[in-house]
């Protein structure tokens, strides 16, 4: 018999985000991805300053605002015929890396923890731990008093089966509180070179605002030394842990199997080389990014505008009403392909490029570390192992880029803004690949489009009824109670969704 | 936590009192405001409308209280859309738990779609009616951050929404509850923070005409700028990187009024104008409000011939 399980709001995420499956004999047979909150960034740029796009896009998402902002002074150097010199480029670098580490410990730890580790057990608490300690008393006051919500927002939650090992939990639970505060100390190292975050002030075509200085690079090193520890200690491992501990999730949670990256993180020295490569990954095949096949579907979307557009002469005019559409996001496609896009992603084209022994090398360990194969990383743990191993590189990354700033160098490139011209920018965001098309006319933004790694994840059915990443990912999963449907909650915030990047 | 003595929650509420800019002798009285938080008795429901989270994001960057003890100390968080566990239907109903016990602060962020409801919804509802809901059952309203405090971008010019405040929205439909601005894109933690203390123990602070807490914002950026003295020397930085006053470059320092020079963002580490960023007056009920308003104001290729 089938019976429909609706999970809205999924919390834990960035945004407003809807799913509804059907379910047969215990087994997911459909999924619906939708898209719950709409702003019309797009239309809101037409007409205005070019130079307002970096500071506007960034506003997007407050979680991955640094790549929307590199994505848009991209667009507007190739617009502008613009190089920042090498401060620039590697500044920039560690603007984006510190909100990559943010946005990976965040994940793991505030977004998704909550789905495997038993806060609950705190009660049973038996160690000295003083932190530990004075959460189990805070729970315990809190389950005692007569408080609305006791043990918000950390219950209530579903009835699942979580982490069992006590020690293992414990130890995640641990480190859940100091990933608090490395999340804040990763924003607190963006901001020497950022100004602040979220929403970096210095980000401008040619480079940034900010200088270089010997005690800025110091700055930075001594903080990315925490966290390159706290990676190293508790977030690899406990992911490690969590996935030992979840065997099953290694099965479940299967995406389209098409993936694709636009590379990010640009390597001193003026070679096109980057720290993660881009790249079509199709049967095992890898192929370069055509960037004229990439075009965005509307026949499920809340728009009327013209569908199967490529990004320069997309249009997003909503339809609220319209029939047979579901969700807020359109559908991107990549040849009238499928694709997903994020850590998972990067890690599987980054292996298959030849230039990254890094990357395969990480990834062969890790896997030995689990006991795994390659084809089990597109999975719901092998898209958290992806992140972690990620997170590990890109942090170890910066202490090459500290290394080759030059203080009181030139951070920026002077430039003048054209009467028009046509640009795109591509780069990395936490959640996959990210591009920004920017059409200029007259000074002005005549078109401004934004293909966001989330609106490629959580897409909706395309124009042929093609069911976008996650859609396809929750399809064949079992569901074990209808109640407590927590493994689609799994299979969801494996993608570390961001529904307003992914709509805007 | 509970069992924390009298002399931890003064030693937090010092720290507090600096960041609000008040006397020693408020310590007292936000002390007895931080216990009553921490005891539950004081609850923060947080709801977001058409945001991007990034305030929910700079209040965990906050640093003169850290997040562990935010979450833990200061506030009993009921629920917040990206940190509560409870998912679906589970969120649903506990949001309508706590509406329907009523007696807390609601916390918002975010703007309302005032002419397309369907663009912003929440378990199928939409925002604005949650809102609403809400709001009248609040003891007072925060507004976090400038989309929820004067509209910001999503009710920028062209904006194809109907996008409002979440105050303006609440005005419109008549809801009274005593409703606080706290602009700035994002908000600064130590605005958020300080004003729901100050609300808790002291009562409302002190608001200026738009009805932000004076505190943080009767001052113009411009008079406490590290580039003022540039400004009186009429050095002005030609375009980016250079020293001088970043003013020719269409810095928004002196129509703005937030504390950001004096306080600084992320621990104290860098703000906008110390990074030779023009400030962009995110605080202020303009931001981003006018197409025709660029941020930053730099010559044009036909302006280079002349």
């Amino acid at each position: 018999m089938s019976k429909t399980i609706e999970l809205n709001p999924v919390t834990r995420i960035e945004g407003h985000l809807a799913i509804k499956v059907e379910v047969e004999d215990g087994k997911v047979t459909k999924a619906y991805v939708a898209g719950e909150m709409f702003r019309g960034f797009e239309q809101i740029l037409r007409g205005r300053d070019p130079l307002d796009a970096q500071h506007i896009t960034q506003r997007i998402c407050g979680v991955c605002p640094v790549d929307h902002g590199i994505a848009s002074v991209l667009a507007q150097e190739m617009a502008y015929q613009l190089t920042p010199p090498p401060n620039g480029l590697l500044a920039r670098n560690l603007i984006q890396a510190a909100n990559f580490i943010m946005s990976h410990l965040t994940h793991f730890y505030l977004l998704s923890g909550p789905d495997f580790v038993d806060v609950a057990m705190i009660a049973d608490y038996q160690g000295n731990d003083a932190a530990l300690l004075a959460l189990q008393n805070w729970v315990k006051a809190q389950l005692a008093s007569r408080t609305i919500v006791p043990g918000g927002p950390f219950l209530p939650r579903y009835a699942a089966q979580y982490l069992q090992d006590a020690d293992a939990n414990f130890t995640v639970l641990r480190h859940y509180l100091e990933a608090l505060e490395m999340r804040a100390l990763a924003h607190r190292m963006g901001a020497i070179f950022a100004g602040k975050l979220p929403h970096a002030a210095t980000l401008v075509p040619g480079g940034i605002t900010e200088k270089v200085t010997a005690l800025k690079i110091s700055e930075y090193r001594t903080t990315l030394n925490t966290l390159r520890d706290f990676i190293d200690r508790a977030y690899l491992p406990d992911v490690i842990a969590v996935a030992k501990a979840f065997p099953a999730y290694f099965s479940v949670g299967k995406g389209c199997g098409n993936f694709m990256a636009y590379g990010a993180f640009s390597q001193a020295g003026g070679s096109n080389t980057k720290l993660f490569p881009g790249g079509v990954l199709q049967s095992g095949k890898l192929q370069p990014v055509n960037i004229e096949a990439i075009t965005e579907d509307v026949a499920s979307s809340l728009y009327s505008s013209a569908s199967g557009r490529h990004p320069y002469e997309g249009e997003t005019v909503a339809a609220p009403e319209k029939t047979g559409a579901y969700s807020w996001l359109k559908a991107p496609r990549y040849n009238g392909q499928v694709m997903e896009v994020g850590p998972l992603a990067r890690v599987l084209v980054g292996s298959q490029d030849g230039q990254s022994a890094a990357i395969k090398s990480a990834a062969d360990a890790l896997l030995k570390n689990l006991g795994r194969e390659t084809g089990d990383l597109n999975s719901v743990m092998g898209r958290h192992a992806a992140r972690a191993l990620e997170c590990k590189l890109i942090a170890d990354q910066c202490e090459q880029w500290l290394d080759q700033l030059t203080p009181d160098e030139p951070t920026f490139t002077d430039f003048s803004i054209p009467e028009s011209g046509r640009g795109y920018g591509l780069t990395e965001a936490a959640r996959g690949a990210l591009g920004h098309w920017l059409d200029l006319r007259e000074y002005k933004i005549r078109n401004y489009q934004c293909v966001v790694p989330t609106t490629w994840n959580c897409s909706p059915r395309d124009d042929h009824g093609v069911p976008g990443p996650m859609e396809q990912a929750l399809v064949g999963l079992p569901v074990a109670d209808a109640e407590n449907p927590i493994e689609a909650a799994r299979v969801i915030r494996s993608f570390d969704p961001c529904l307003a990047c992914a709509v805007h | 936590m509970n069992n924390l003595s009298r002399r931890s929650f003064l030693e937090l509420s010092a720290k507090l009192c600096a960041v609000m800019g008040l006397g020693a002798g408020a310590i007292p009285r936000l002390a007895e405001a931080a216990e009553e938080l921490a005891a539950g008795t004081a609850p923060v429901l947080w709801l977001q409308g058409q945001s991007c989270s990034g305030c929910s994001i700079s209040l965990l960057d906050a640093d003169a209280i850290g997040p562990v003890q935010l979450l833990t100390r200061y506030i009993s968080l009921t629920f917040h859309q990206t940190l509560s566990a409870a998912t679906g239907r589970q969120a649903v109903e506990t949001v309508n738990q706590i509406i329907t016990a009523g007696g807390y602060i609601l916390m918002v962020e975010g703007a309302v779609p005032a002419g397309m409801p369907q663009a912003c919804t929440f378990g199928g509802e939409p925002f604005g009616a949650q809102l609403v809901r809400a709001a009248k059952a609040a003891k007072a309203v925060l507004a976090v951050g400038s989309c929820a405090s004067f509209g910001g971008i999503p009710g920028a010019e062209n904006n194809p929404t109907g996008a409002i405040s979440a105050a303006q929205y609440l005005k419109a439909q008549g809801v009274h509850t005593p409703t606080i601005l706290i602009p700035g894109c994002p908000c600064h933690p130590d605005w958020l923070l300080g004003t729901v203390t100050h609300v808790l123990k002291l009562g409302l602070p002190p608001l200026d005409a738009l009805g932000r807490p004076q505190a943080f914002f009767s001052r113009r950026m411009h008079d406490q700028c590290p580039r003022f003295a540039d400004y009186e020397r009429e050095r002005f930085a030609k375009t980016f990187g250079e020293e001088g006053c970043l003013f020719k470059l269409g810095c928004l320092g002196p129509l703005t009024h937030t504390d950001c020079s004096l306080r600084h963002w992320n621990g104290g580490v860098n703000s906008c104008i110390r990074a030779g960023a023009p400030c962009i007056g995110c605080g202020g009920e303009q931001f981003a409000a006018q197409a025709n308003l660029p941020f930053i104001t730099k010559k044009r290729a036909a302006e280079n011939q002349g």
